[in-house]
C-alpha cells in the first residue's frame, strides 16, 4: 500500500509528541505538548473514524492539561507514565488511566523550578528516562537525575556546563551524555561527585547547539547527535572522541531522531527546514568486521550512498518531533499541525 | 493589569473612515488621560495628574488600562484557516514563480479550489462548534459563519469567472452550478417527491415552488420528471410544456455548431413557445403558463417570482439560461442588472460585491471585501490570486498601474497583523518575506522586538531570519541574549551567545565580565568553553587575551610551566591585556619565578621588570617590592646560567 500522509490543523505549535503504547492491540492514542502560545498545554488525543463505514481516521482530543510555559520533551519512564520538562524550569510527572484515557491526566511528582537562575526564571531544555530514572538539563548548565519512582532528587552536577544544555541522552544507568548550545558533547558518570566529565568532545567545528541525541538501540556505544546546522554525527565510543562520521543532511536544525523501534536499521528524522526522512542505516554495520570480529561502523562518505528517503514533501514550517510505531509515524510542526503517515514500510 | 476587550459601537455606519467610539467601562478615568502605543494594534491609557503635588485620593484612578483590537483570525478555529491557508499561499507563491516560464493556470485552478476547500472545512468547523456553543458564543460563531459564507459564495463565483480555465469562455453552465451550489432552493423537496413517486404530488404545498425552482436553477430534467408526477401529467397541456423544455436547444462549445446557428434555432423554438402560449391552450393552467413563461425569458414573469426568494442570485442563472445562453464571462454585467433590479429591496453587502464581480469591476470587488469584518484574511488571498493569474488590473487616478502595490499593501497589512500574535508569527513572517524589499524590512523591525523568553525561541527566530537572509536580526537577537547573560553575571552564556552573533563588541564585553570575574573571585568561569573555543576567539583582543590567559591557565595546571611562562610573558610583553588585570597578570609570574627549576629566561625578567616599572601605579608598594625581590633573584641565577652560554656564543 503506498504511504498515506493526513495532517490536521489543531490551533497550537506542537513541540512533541508520542504514540501511547498499548498491549495486544493497535496503538489509537498519543499526546501532544505545545509550544509558544498563550497557554500551552498537554493533549491526549484518539484517532477514530467519524462514520463507522470510512477507513479514514481523524484524531479528536480527550484531555488538555494546562501548563505554564513550553513544553520542551516529553518521555516515558513508565508505560502509562510520562516525564514533561517545562520552559519555565519545572519538571512534571503524568500518569495517564491505562482504561479511560478521557480521564484527565494525574499529576504523579512536579518539581518547581528545578532549574533556575536563582529567583530568575531558567528553561529546563530536555530530559531523558532510563527505567524510571530522570535525566534533565537547563538552560543554567545543571544536570539533575531524578528518581520517576521515588519523586527525589537523586543526583545533581552543578554546572555541569557553562552555557546552556540542549540534549541529553542515557547511555547506560550510570552514565549520561549531554550536548550544550555549542555542540561541546560531554560524557558524565553520574557516581561521581567531582563534577568532571569523564570525556569530552565537540560535535563539529561550526559550534552550533547539539539539538538531539539518541542511541543506537541494539549497540548501545552507538552515539548519534544532529545539529543546529542540519549535519548528523555519528560516534562510537569506544574508539575515540571524533566523530565516525558527520553528514551534511537537513538544510536546516535536526528537531528529532528515532530509530525504528522494531528494526535498528530504519532511522528517522525530521527537521526545521519541515523534512521528514527515513534512513536505511544498514549500509553502515553490513561493510564490514573489525579484527575482534566485532561488528565496524563505516565512515559515512555523504547521504547518497545511505539511502535516504524523504517520507514527505517538505512543509513550510518546522517539524519539531516525530514518533514512530510499526508502520505509523506521527509529526507535530510549528504550522500548528499534526500529521499521521500510515502504510510506512520497516 | 486590567485588560478588557470592548465591542464595536452597535451603529456600523457605512462611512468607513469615521472614527469608531468606544464607551469604557466604569468611568475609571474621570479626567487626564494619557496615551501610550504598545507593539501592534495595542495601546495602553491611564490616567495622568497634572497637579504634580497632590497625592492621588481617588482609587478609581489607579487603573492602567490595555486596549487591543479583538481580532477574529487569532480564535482557535479560525487559526487552523490561518496556518492552513499559508501553506497554499506559499505553494501559490511557488507556482507564480514557475509561471514565469510557462503557463501555469492549471495549478492556479487547483489551488484556488483548495483555498475554498479550507474555507468549507472552517464552516464545517464553526459549523459544529456553533451547534455546542451558548449565549454569545454562539452568535458570534454564527456571525463568522455567515461572514464564510459569503467569502465562500465570491470567491466561487471569482474562480468561475477569472482563474478557471472555461472552454469558449461560456460561462453558463458554471454560474448554473454556482446558483445550485450555493443557493441550494427547493432541492430537499424535489428529491423527497421524486423518491416518493407517487402521482398527485400537486399535494404537496410546496409543489409548484419546487417545479418552478427547478426550472429557474436550469435543472430542466428534474423539472420534467416532477411534471410527470402531477395527477394531470398525462393532460395535453403538460405534454406540451413538457415537450417544450425537451426540445429546448442547449448550447455547447462542443456541440459543433456555431453561435449564429445556435442563435437560429433558438429563437426558432421561442417563436414556438411564444405561439404555444399565445393560442391560450394553456389558460386554464396558470401554473404551467408561467413556466412557459420562464422559459421564454419574459421579464415579468422573472419578477413575479422574485419575491420568493430570498436574493436575486437565485434567479441568476436562469435568467441567463432562458434569455443569452451564450453568454461570455464579461457578459454578465447586464443580467445582473436585470436581475438585480426585479426587487427594489435595501441592498446587502453580498449584492454589491456579486453585482461588482458580474460587472467586471474587480476594484470595487476588492473595495467592498475589504469591508468584509475577517481581519483582511479574504481580500489579502484572493487579491494575491488574481494578481499572479494576470486578470488583476488595477488603475489609479493617474492611470498608472498600482495592481502589484495593492496586492503588497494588502499582503504587508496582513503578515503584521499575524506578527502580533505570540504563535503565529512565523506564519506572518511568511507573507512578509513573499513581498520583498518592504516586507522584509518591517519583519525586521518586528522580529527585532519579539519578546525571547527561552533559549530555543530565540534559535527558532535566528533559523527563521537565516531562511529569510535577515543576518541583521539573527545578528541582534544574539546580542539581546548575551546582553542578557552578561547582566545576570553569566560569562558562559555571554561569550557563548557573543560568538554566535559573531559580534566584536559583545564578545569584547563578556570576556571583559570573565575577566573582572576572575580579579575578583579568582575562579576563571567558562573555562569549558574557552579551551575548546575555535576561530571565533579572534573576534576581539581581550576575548583573545582571555582564551590565551585561560590557556595558561591549563598549562600552569598540568605542570608544565615552561610552556606556562612562555604563554605569560607573550601575554604580557603584547600589551592587549586591560588595565585592571595588569595586577593579576604580574603576581601571576612570582610562583613561576620561585620555581625549582628557573622558567624565565633572563630576556623574559628584563621584560617583566620592564613592565612592573611601567606600571608600578597598578601594584601596590609591598606586592611590588616581593615581585621586584623574586625577579632579582630569578634573574640572578637564570643570568649565571645563561651568561656562559651566551659569552661563548659572542666569541
Amino acid at each position: 500500500m503506498p504511504l498515506e500522509v493526513q495532517g490536521t490543523f489543531v490551533s497550537q505549535k506542537i513541540s512533541k509528541i508520542r504514540w501511547i503504547a498499548e498491549d495486544y492491540v493497535e496503538t489509537k492514542c498519543f499526546f501532544t505538548g505545545s509550544w509558544d502560545d498563550d497557554q500551552n498545554s498537554i493533549k491526549v488525543w484518539t484517532l477514530e473514524s467519524p462514520h463507522e463505514e470510512e477507513e479514514v481516521e481523524y484524531p479528536r482530543q480527550l484531555s488538555e492539561y494546562l501548563v505554564d510555559g513550553d513544553v520542551t520533551q516529553i518521555k516515558f519512564t513508565e508505560k502509562n507514565k510520562i516525564a514533561v520538562s517545562l520552559s519555565n524550569g519545572d519538571v512534571r510527572v503524568l500518569e495517564v488511566s491505562l482504561y479511560d484515557k478521557q480521564f484527565p491526566l494525574k499529576e504523579v511528582f512536579h518539581w518547581k523550578k528545578l532549574h533556575n537562575y536563582g529567583a530568575e526564571q531558567c528553561s529546563c531544555t530536555s530530559l531523558d528516562t532510563l527505567e524510571g530514572d530522570i535525566a534533565t538539563i537547563g538552560e543554567d548548565g545543571n544536570v539533575n537525575i531524578l528518581s520517576g519512582r521515588r519523586g527525589e532528587v537523586m543526583h545533581t552536577i552543578k554546572g555541569a556546563d557553562s552555557c546552556s544544555l540542549h540534549s541529553i541522552c542515557f547511555i547506560k544507568h550510570t552514565e549520561v551524555i549531554t550536548g550544550n548550545v555549542r555542540g561541546h558533547m560531554k560524557i558524565w558518570d553520574v557516581r561521581s561527585t567531582n563534577n568532571k566529565p569523564s570525556a569530552a568532545f565537540l560535535l563539529a567545528g561550526d559550534e552550533l547547539a547539539a539539538t538531539c541525541i539518541i542511541h543506537h538501540p541494539t549497540q548501545p556505544h552507538i552515539i548519534l547527535a544532529g545539529s543546529e546546522s542540519g549535519a548528523l554525527a555519528v560516534w562510537d565510543l569506544r574508539m575515540n572522541s571524533f566523530p565516525t562520521s558527520l553528514v551534511n543532511a537537513h538544510s536546516a536544525g535536526v528537531s528529532e531522531m528515532q530509530f525504528h523501534p522494531e528494526n535498528p536499521h530504519k532511522l528517522l528524522t525530521c527537521s526545521v527546514s519541515g523534512e521528514l526522512w527515513e534512513w536505511n542505516m544498514e549500509a553502515m554495520t553490513k561493510s564490514s568486521k573489525g579484527p575482534d570480529g566485532q561488528v565496524m561502523w563505516m565512515p559515512l562518505q555523504d547521504k547518497k550512498s545511505m539511502m535516504v528517503n524523504s517520507l514527505i514533501p517538505a512543509l513550510h514550517k518546522s517539524i519539531n518531533s516525530l514518533h514512530c510505531d510499526k508502520g505509523r509515524i506521527l509529526c507535530g510542526a510549528d504550522n500548528e499541525a499534526i500529521y499521521l503517515i500510515k502504510n510506512f514500510k520497516y | 493589569m486590567n485588560t478588557s476587550s470592548f465591542a464595536v459601537d452597535s451603529s456600523r455606519g457605512k462611512t468607513v473612515d469615521a472614527a469608531k467610539t468606544f464607551v469604557l467601562p466604569d468611568k475609571c478615568f474621570q479626567k487626564h488621560v494619557g496615551c501610550a502605543w504598545g507593539r501592534g494594534n495595542k495601546f495602553t491609557i491611564y490616567p495622568r495628574s497634572q497637579t504634580v503635588n497632590k497625592t492621588p485620593t481617588d482609587t478609581a484612578d489607579n487603573k492602567l488600562l490595555n486596549i487591543k483590537q479583538d481580532i477574529l483570525l487569532f480564535t482557535p478555529i479560525l487559526r487552523k484557516l490561518v496556518n492552513e491557508s499559508n501553506g497554499t499561499y506559499l505553494s501559490l507563491q511557488k507556482a507564480a514563480e514557475a509561471a514565469k516560464v510557462s503557463d501555469n493556470q492549471v495549478e492556479f485552478l487547483k489551488l484556488s479550489r483548495q483555498f475554498r476547500s479550507i474555507i468549507r472545512v472552517c464552516l464545517e468547523n464553526l459549523q459544529e462548534a456553533a451547534a455546542k456553543a451558548e449565549g454569545i458564543e454562539k452568535n458570534n460563531l454564527l456571525s463568522y459563519i455567515t461572514i464564510f459564507y459569503s467569502i465562500e459564495c465570491i470567491w466561487h463565483l471569482c474562480e468561475i469567472l477569472y482563474i478557471d480555465n472555461i472552454p469558449g469562455d461560456i460561462v453558463l453552465p458554471y454560474l448554473l452550478e454556482w446558483v445550485r451550489f450555493h443557493f441550494p432552493c427547493h432541492e430537499q423537496t424535489a428529491a423527497q417527491l421524486l423518491g416518493a413517486c407517487e402521482r398527485g404530488s400537486e399535494d404537496h404545498e410546496d409543489y409548484w415552488d419546487t417545479v418552478v425552482g427547478m426550472v429557474v436553477q436550469g435543472r430542466v430534467d428534474v423539472a420534467r420528471a416532477l411534471l410527470k408526477l402531477h395527477s394531470a401529467g398525462e393532460s395535453n397541456e403538460f405534454k406540451l410544456v413538457d415537450n417544450s423544455l425537451r426540445s429546448m436547444p442547449v448550447y455547447s462549445v462542443y456541440g459543433g455548431i456555431s453561435t449564429g446557428e445556435f442563435t437560429i434555432s433558438w429563437k426558432h423554438w421561442q417563436a414556438e413557445c411564444r405561439s404555444k402560449l399565445s393560442s391560450r391552450v394553456l389558460a386554464s393552467q396558470p401554473k404551467l403558463e408561467l413556466i412557459m413563461k420562464i422559459i421564454m425569458g419574459d421579464y415579468s414573469a422573472f419578477e413575479s417570482i422574485r419575491s420568493k426568494y430570498s436574493s436575486w442570485f437565485d434567479i441568476l442563472g436562469g435568467w441567463v439560461m432562458f434569455t443569452a445562453p451564450w453568454s461570455r464571462r464579461h457578459e454578465l454585467g447586464a443580467a445582473a442588472a436585470a436581475c438585480a433590479g426585479m426587487q427594489a429591496t435595501g441592498r446587502s453587502h453580498l449584492d454589491d460585491m456579486v453585482r461588482a464581480l458580474l460587472e467586471g469591476d474587480l476594484h470595487q470587488v476588492i473595495h467592498e471585501i475589504q469591508q468584509i469584518s475577517d481581519n483582511g484574511w479574504f481580500a489579502t488571498h484572493l487579491t494575491d490570486i488574481l494578481f499572479h493569474c494576470g486578470k488583476l488590473t488595477i488603475m489609479d487616478k493617474h492611470q498608472t498601474n498600482v495592481t502589484s502595490r495593492l496586492r503588497d499593501s494588502l499582503i504587508l497589512e496582513y503578515g503584521c497583523l499575524l506578527m502580533e500574535h505570540k504563535s503565529l508569527w512565523s506564519v506572518g513572517l511568511s507573507y512578509l518575506a513573499s513581498c520583498p524589499p518592504e516586507g522584509l524590512r518591517r519583519a525586521e523591525l518586528i522580529l527585532e522586538r519579539m519578546p525571547v523568553d527561552t533559549e530555543a525561541k530565540a534559535m527558532k527566530i535566528i533559523a527563521e531570519a537565516k531562511k529569510y537572509e535577515l543576518i541583521g536580526v539573527a545578528q541582534s537577537v544574539c546580542r539581546c541574549m548575551c546582553a542578557r547573560h552578561l547582566s545576570a553575571g553569566r560569562a558562559g552564556g555571554a561569550l557563548c551567545w557573543a560568538m554566535r552573533g559573531r559580534s566584536s563588541a559583545a564578545s569584547s564585553r563578556a570576556a571583559h565580565a570573565a575577566l573582572a570575574h576572575y580579579t575578583q573571585h579568582a575562579v576563571l568561569p567558562a573555562q569549558d568553553l574557552l579551551l575548546t573555543a575555535g576561530s571565533a576567539m579572534l573576534l576581539s583582543d581581550t576575548l583573545l587575551f582571555l582564551g590565551k590567559y585561560c590557556d595558561f591557565h591549563r598549562l600552569y595546571k598540568t605542570r608544565e610551566f615552561k610552556k606556562a611562562a612562555q604563554l605569560l610573558v607573550s601575554l604580557i610583553t603584547s600589551k592587549i591585556a586591560p588595565e585592571y588585570f595588569w595586577e593579576t597578570l604580574l603576581l601571576d609570574t612570582l610562583p613561576l619565578l620561585e620555581s625549582d627549576e628557573p622558567v624565565f629566561t633572563s630576556n623574559d625578567t628584563y621584560e617583566i621588570m620592564l613592565c612592573l616599572e611601567l606600571r608600578s601605579s597598578s601594584l601596590d608598594g609591598e606586592k611590588a617590592d616581593l615581585l621586584r625581590l623574586a625577579l632579582a633573584r630569578n634573574l640572578a641565577r637564570t643570568a649565571l646560567a645563561e651568561g656562559d652560554g651566551t659569552e661563548e656564543g659572542a666569541q
